[in-house]
């Protein structure tokens, strides 16, 4: 089932997460929106972090190199990673065309669901991203 | 000579800058110095331009390069090697004019800064013009560019982007980018002489008959940012806290063979 963008939460760094209960935990899915990758222009390179590594809403978790600059990817919400996309580093030339199902990149048990509450929704995501040009 | 200064984009109104001195310093410090200034920046958001060379010939590879990959340019392997925070291909560090520029960008801004790399080059373009060197951008040549120019060639100078500044067909200017949360680092590499250990790469001086120096560039370059990017630069110098965190940032990070061989 595809995964319907106007119902994610986004970051104001262009993560967006999926919320869902997996076996009575709330596990966010992550990954980069449709505007960041298209203002990246075509990615050669994604580093992803370690299956368990702790994370705190807002911290680094990952980089990508595109047209020779190098960016973090920030996590929106604290908790454990428990997947990572590790196919997705290979496959960098998918994710244009389908970046909220092929192109998650973790999933994070969350710790501490206070984190979300900063979040932005689809309409406010938007608003950003046309003031950004 | 055409006046390569029209490219619109980012201006910060009348800003101050603070702009470092030519200088020269170790490959690790040079790299630490530029990330204690992104991370300045980030803090302080005014806007610092660095101008620099090497104390001793090095490698610097861009940030996903396998340390491995050295052994496809068999001319660099007698010099030492640094591994830059910055992406794209390894450069030669020898002869040439380093600049690192790093500025403040907006909350939410995404991608590459496409034209600070585009403000940045046709601002030495035009000083290299001050001094009869025609220097044209990678994207107004003419030449198609080739799939297997742009990553599979070890070195930066071999690569093509559409950026990078020509000179009689060969590319004499790079530069690369690392962004934070709400400041990007551009720095960059203008090749001055051919360098021993990278002698497929000509520079400006071996593509004109009366040579240029450092010293003569940079106070060019320095006025044209001024005004392509609307920031009136001030001399200065590092601040007490950016010597401290560069000092901890070479030994923790550009220092360590830990860091130098992470792929």
């Amino acid at each position: 089932m595809s995964r319907d963008e106007s119902k994610l939460l986004y970051a104001e760094s262009h993560e967006w997460v999926d919320l869902a209960e997996e076996d009575g935990k709330a596990v966010g899915t992550i990954g980069l929106s449709g505007f960041a990758l298209e203002q990246l222009n075509d990615l050669v390179y994604m580093e992803l972090p370690e299956l368990g590594r702790e994370l705190t809403a807002g911290e680094e978790f990952g980089e990508v190199e595109s047209v020779k600059a190098v960016s973090p990817l920030y996590s929106p919400v604290s908790g454990k990673v428990v997947a990572v996309h590790e196919d997705l580093p290979e496959s960098l030339e998918k994710l244009n065309d389908d970046p909220y199902d092929f192109g998650w990149i973790v999933k994070v048990e969350v710790s501490d669901t206070n984190s979300v509450e900063s979040l932005l929704d689809h309409a406010a995501y938007q608003k950003q991203c046309a003031e950004a040009g | 000579m055409m006046n390569t200064r029209t490219v619109s984009g980012a201006s910060f109104g009348l800003t101050i800058g603070r702009v470092i001195s030519l200088a020269t310093a170790g490959a690790a410090e040079n790299m630490a110095i530029d990330q204690a200034i992104l991370d300045s920046v980030t803090r302080t958001g005014v806007p610092v331009l660095r101008f620099y060379q090497w104390a001793q010939p090095t490698l610097s590879l861009g940030y996903f390069q396998r340390l491995a990959a050295r052994s496809a340019h068999a001319q660099s392997e007698p010099v030492g090697c640094v591994r830059r925070t910055t992406g794209g291909g390894a450069i030669v560090h020898d002869r040439e004019l380093t600049y690192s520029l790093t500025i403040p960008v907006p909350a939410g801004a995404a991608g590459p800064r496409s034209v600070l790399y585009q403000q940045t080059h046709a601002s030495i373009a035009d000083a290299l013009a001050d001094f009869g060197i025609h220097a044209v951008p990678f994207c107004r040549t003419g030449v198609e560019p080739r799939l297997e120019s742009q990553n599979s060639q070890f070195l930066c100078f071999q690569r093509r982007t559409a950026e990078d500044l020509i000179v009689s067909g060969y590319k004499v200017l790079g530069s690369a980018q690392r962004k934070s949360r709400s400041a990007v680092l551009q720095h960059g590499s203008l090749l001055l002489c051919t360098s021993l250990y990278a002698p497929q790469l000509p520079g400006i001086n071996d593509l004109l008959s009366t040579p240029v120096t450092a010293e003569q560039l940079v106070p060019q370059i320095v006025e044209n940012l001024s005004e392509s990017l609307g920031v009136e630069w001030r001399e200065g110098s590092l601040s007490n806290q950016e010597i401290i965190d560069a000092d901890q940032i070479c030994r923790e990070r550009f220092d360590s063979s830990l860091w130098t061989a992470r792929r």
